[in-house]
């Protein structure tokens, strides 16, 4: 071929695109610094609005005094609850389940705040520093309430309410059964009881979050920006909000930097700064700044679980049983209930375990609201079954890959029903394809496993601590119910998607035009993608739970399978034949006749544009949509290990070596699901080793600020990281693909905690979920007794 | 001398009460003259008034290094110190380092090595190595991580971002660095 030739056609015959490590196209404009973030985005006319949020984590609000605010230079208006008017004030939640208690957060707080960060007022002025001086000068008399941070004493009776109308602090459950859930040890059972204390963190996006509204089409429509995960979900809740018709309301997310679950929600502010524009008639904007993000963008994980794991002499797992609350903080976030569902749901893995028992609860406390993070409620529920797996095999003195293996569920007993399920997009918990035992096996090998003790001698005699902890997990992913997609054959003959799905980092625009270049035997660079703007893609349903390549790149490809369709029908009515008579194939169309004509894809709007004299009935615009069903959420799995080294003199530890054995079904792309891994799991180490949210006594949030809030830095990344890949299709995906964003963090709290458990195994120490593992927590380790014997539970 | 050119970003400072000073500075090799007021910081100075956008705001207290440009040569924080401060100073911006079109060496490292994500914090990353290679550290030394250390990367877990650094500083010369300097 020639220099001449078009690329399309220097695609040579059969090539693929999925399963591709293919470079992403997008780094280009990232890596010039043109990615085009919300606060990169033209604004120069909006008046800029800082929010004046309560310093106090309960009171009445008695007054709002704005006056000297109001005299200060460049200020706009300076606003409160009763300025604004909303048809429903209430922020979207979507895992309210009957018999739910309604404490939906308000847009901004009317006569009582519940958090420290919850909206008081709004001050509006010309630039970001009037309006922070103004914010300095709003006057709040609060009438101090009670605070109540601990969930454990706020679930209590006679503890303070945060709703008194509601008469309790607790206020959602859910119970996940199976088998028999009254179940009980027979002689000879060991029963392990533990409590398990999962500590408050929150997602970190390297860009805060931020939103522009102003009104267009001459006033009659509000357009809203924001680096949401769910920018029709918003569309939907600033209609509501504001009564209006849904195609009143624009919503565009530009490129996220980052969300990790954090963004999968709906804010207050993506409610105000649209309904102040609206108040003004005037563009405004409104950049968080980091200290408060810290108490303004939603919590995660915090939970405290009661445990009780019945076990057989042979380390058969008879029966788990657990009760736990979650700290919901001070309203639900958009979903604040999945992790203590995915909890109930997601606990047993791949393990068998025939009965479960499991009740959660939502406990409200006066902290910032609880949403998820990247894993939902997962990384807590692996931590759990792996620690009391290590546990059983500590007191019944057996191997603990030994003990895993007589747990695991084979291949043989998949697709496996493990009961119904309250988790949103799910019905039920089916596990689909898959083959754990390999899985398993294969992380052990490529870890090292069976060498380890010869390690952990060697490591001694240098003075250090060196141990391994395994964790399995078993992650729902891909959720449903459905999403769409739109495509539609540019004038130029290359083809355009119009994606539900938002790129956060994870390189969902490379992995859809990959699908789809692969479908219709293009080049990729013939596909082009644009999302997140809801006047193209009204009906999406949006970016998280590990759906966007499984269910996102799934419906763009059959979108793609559909456009075909519809350019061989149209050719077909160009050319006045038979549709049948034409066939699809190698990136364009073969039509009948003595030539057997080929044309490629890119030179079919021109051929049908002459063909169009000829034949009236040839459409302008060639597009297809396609919705696609998701019933059934697929399962990924994964093997991680993890080998710690403890100093004990500094108590840092480091991690040598990391391995993941893993199965998101078919891989698109290696190179990004390998990044996707690596960065999961490097946020796992900093979740279970470094981060921690702080209040005080008082219910004020201390952990402010990124000095405060330790993030994993560069020499937190393991030394040596292992990597396999297993490939086994899932029937519940058209294409046979699983998710993978958030399995490197589900299984590195687990092996990481079990890891350093394994290296700290002579003393007496708690390390379900009380985490952080400081360095300061290693010394003070190291000062406590050596463990007694291990026969002191049997029943 | 030139005014900066008028951008999408240009905000108004306000308050015409609040103390200004003249300050002249190069931003990427253009001398830039410009009224300012004394707390105006200089990340917002160069994305709002020069929509020198590719720096970015992570943190406004210098632990993220998302808004590190080069101030007479060396790696620097932009949002933690004032624009003023940096009177008669050389600024070098990402903009000033990228190639016409297309990515210089760097960059194209960092895209095979896929050592972005998000993308969010890139733009720091590629500044610190850009004044690590006019330092010419060796790419094996324990140096590297004594620069790396003032970066935050949420999405790469930092392997690959190693990976893509070393490989840079390991083509000594330097050369593939483009841009307007």
């Amino acid at each position: 071929m020639t220099e001449e030739t078009p690329i399309y056609a220097r695609r040579s015959r059969g090539r693929r695109y999925a399963g591709e490590a293919v470079l992403r196209a997008e780094d280009e404009q990232l890596l010039r610094g043109a990615g085009g973030f919300l606060p990169d985005l033209p604004a120069s006319h909006a008046a800029e609005i800082c929010m004046v949020r309560s310093t106090q984590p309960h009171a009445i609000v008695r007054s709002v005094r704005r006056e000297r605010a109001l005299g200060s230079p460049g200020v706009i208006a300076v606003l409160a609850a009763d300025d604004l008017e909303f048809v429903d004030d209430a922020l979207p939640c979507v895992d309210m389940i009957p018999g739910t208690m309604d404490v939906r957060q308000r847009v901004i707080a009317r006569d009582r705040v519940r958090y420290v960060g919850q909206i008081v007022a709004i001050v509006v002025a010309e630039n970001r520093y009037l309006a922070e001086d103004a914010a300095a000068l709003v006057e709040i008399d609060y009438e101090p309430l009670p605070p109540i941070t601990d969930h454990m004493a706020a679930k209590e009776p006679g503890a303070t309410l945060l709703y008194p109308e509601l008469g309790t602090n607790v206020v959602y459950q859910v119970k996940q059964r199976d088998g028999n859930p009254d179940f009980a040890a027979r002689e000879g059972d060991l029963v392990i009881r533990k409590r398990f204390e999962f500590h408050r963190q929150t997602a970190i996006p390297m860009e805060p979050r931020g939103v522009i509204a102003k009104l267009i089409d001459n006033g009659e429509r509000v357009h809203v920006e924001s680096p949401t995960q769910l920018p029709q979900v918003l569309r939907s809740a600033l209609a509501g909000a504001f009564g209006l018709r849904p195609d009143r309301i624009r919503v565009t997310a530009p490129r996220l930097g980052g969300g990790f679950g954090c963004k999968e929600m709906v804010y207050p502010e993506e409610l105000l700064v649209p309904a102040v524009a609206r108040k003004l008639q005037r563009p405004v904007r409104w950049l968080e700044d980091r200290r408060e993000h810290f108490a303004a963008t939603t919590h995660a994980r915090e939970e405290t679980i009661d445990a009780e794991a019945v076990v057989a002499p042979d380390g058969t797992f008879v029966g788990l049983r657990i009760k736990g609350w979650a700290n919901t903080g001070a309203a639900y976030g958009f979903v604040g209930n999945t992790p203590i569902t995915a909890m109930g749901a997601m606990v047993r893995g791949p393990y068998r375990v025939p009965n479960l028992d499991s009740h959660m609860f939502s406990v409200v406390t006066n902290k910032t609201p609880l949403n998820v993070l990247r894993g939902a409620g997962a990384p807590q529920a692996a931590l759990l079954m792996e620690r009391l797996l290590d546990e059983a095999a500590r007191m019944l003195k057996i191997d603990r890959a030994e003990i895993r293996r007589r747990n695991l569920i084979q291949p043989s007993e998949l697709p496996l029903d493990r009961g119904r399920t309250e988790f949103a997009g799910a019905y039920s918990v089916l596990y689909d394809e898959g083959d754990y035992p390999r899985c398993f096996e294969a992380a052990l090998k490529l870890a090292e496993y069976e060498s380890f003790e010869a390690e952990r001698k060697a490591a001694a005699e240098r003075g250090k601590l060196r141990g391994l902890g395994i964790s399995m997990y078993v992650e729902i992913t891909a959720v449903g119910p459905s999403e769409t997609a739109r495509i539609a054959l540019q004038p130029d003959g290359t083809v355009l998607l119009y994606s539900s799905i938002m790129p956060v980092g994870q390189g969902s625009e490379t992995v859809q035009r990959q699908l789809i270049a692969e479908e219709l035997g293009i080049a990729m660079e013939q596909v082009a993608i644009r999302q997140g703007d809801t006047d193209e893609v009204p009906d999406a349903v949006g970016t998280f739970a590990s759906r966007g390549a499984a269910v996102g790149g799934a419906v763009g490809r059959l979108a793609a399978r559909e456009l075909v369709k519809r350019i061989v029908e149209c050719c077909a009515a160009a050319c006045a034949c038979d549709s049948a008579a034409l066939r699809w194939e190698f990136g364009g169309v073969k039509f009948p006749g003595p030539a057997d004509e080929f044309v490629p894809m890119a030179e079919i709007p021109a051929r049908l544009a002459t063909l169009r004299r000829v034949a009236e009935a040839t459409p302008e615009k060639i597009e297809a949509k396609y919705r696609l069903e998701v019933p059934r959420p697929s399962y990924a799995y994964a093997a991680h290990v993890a080998v710690v080294e403890i100093d004990p003199q500094t108590g840092r530890i480091e991690i040598p070596r990391y391995t993941v054995a893993h199965d998101c079904g078919k891989i698109i792309n290696p190179l990004l699901v390998e990044g996707q891994i690596v960065g999961g799991v490097v946020q796992g180490i900093g979740e279970v080793l470094r981060e921690r949210l702080v209040y005080d006594s008082a219910g004020d949030l201390k952990t402010r600020a990124m000095m405060d809030y330790v993030l994993p830095g560069p020499s937190d990344a393991p030394a040596d990281f292992r990597l396999w890949h297993m490939e086994t299709p899932t029937s519940f995906n058209p294409f046979g693909m699983r998710g993978v964003g958030e399995g490197g963090t589900i299984g590195a709290h687990g092996a990481i905690s079990n890891a350093v458990a394994d290296a700290l195994r002579d003393y007496e120490i708690a390390v379900e979920g009380s985490g952080p593992f400081t360095p300061t927590w290693v010394m003070e380790t190291l000062q406590r007794p050596r463990r007694a014997g291990p026969d002191e539970n049997r029943s | 001398m030139t005014q900066p050119d008028a951008t999408p970003h240009k905000k108004e400072w306000g308050d015409p009460g609040e103390p200004r000073t003249r300050l002249r500075v190069s931003v990427n090799g253009k001398e830039v003259c410009a009224d300012v007021p004394d707390r105006l910081l200089l990340s917002d100075f160069l994305r709002d008034d020069l929509g020198l956008t590719a720096l970015k705001v992570g943190c406004g207290e210098g632990a993220c290094g998302a808004c590190t440009i080069l101030i007479d040569g060396e790696a620097a924080r932009s949002c933690t110190q004032l624009a003023v401060q940096t009177e008669g100073a050389e600024i070098v911006t990402l903009e000033g380092m990228n190639a016409a079109g297309g990515l210089n060496r760097v960059q194209q490292l960092f895209q095979q090595h896929h050592a972005l994500q998000c993308g969010y914090c890139t733009p720091g990353w590629l500044m610190t190595v850009y004044s690590m290679m006019k330092r010419s550290v060796c790419p094996d030394s324990e140096e590297v991580g004594r620069h790396l250390s003032g970066h935050i990367c949420r999405c790469t877990g930092y392997r690959n971002i190693w990976a893509a650094v070393r490989h840079a500083l390991s083509e000594t010369d330097g050369s593939g660095v483009t841009g307007e300097q």
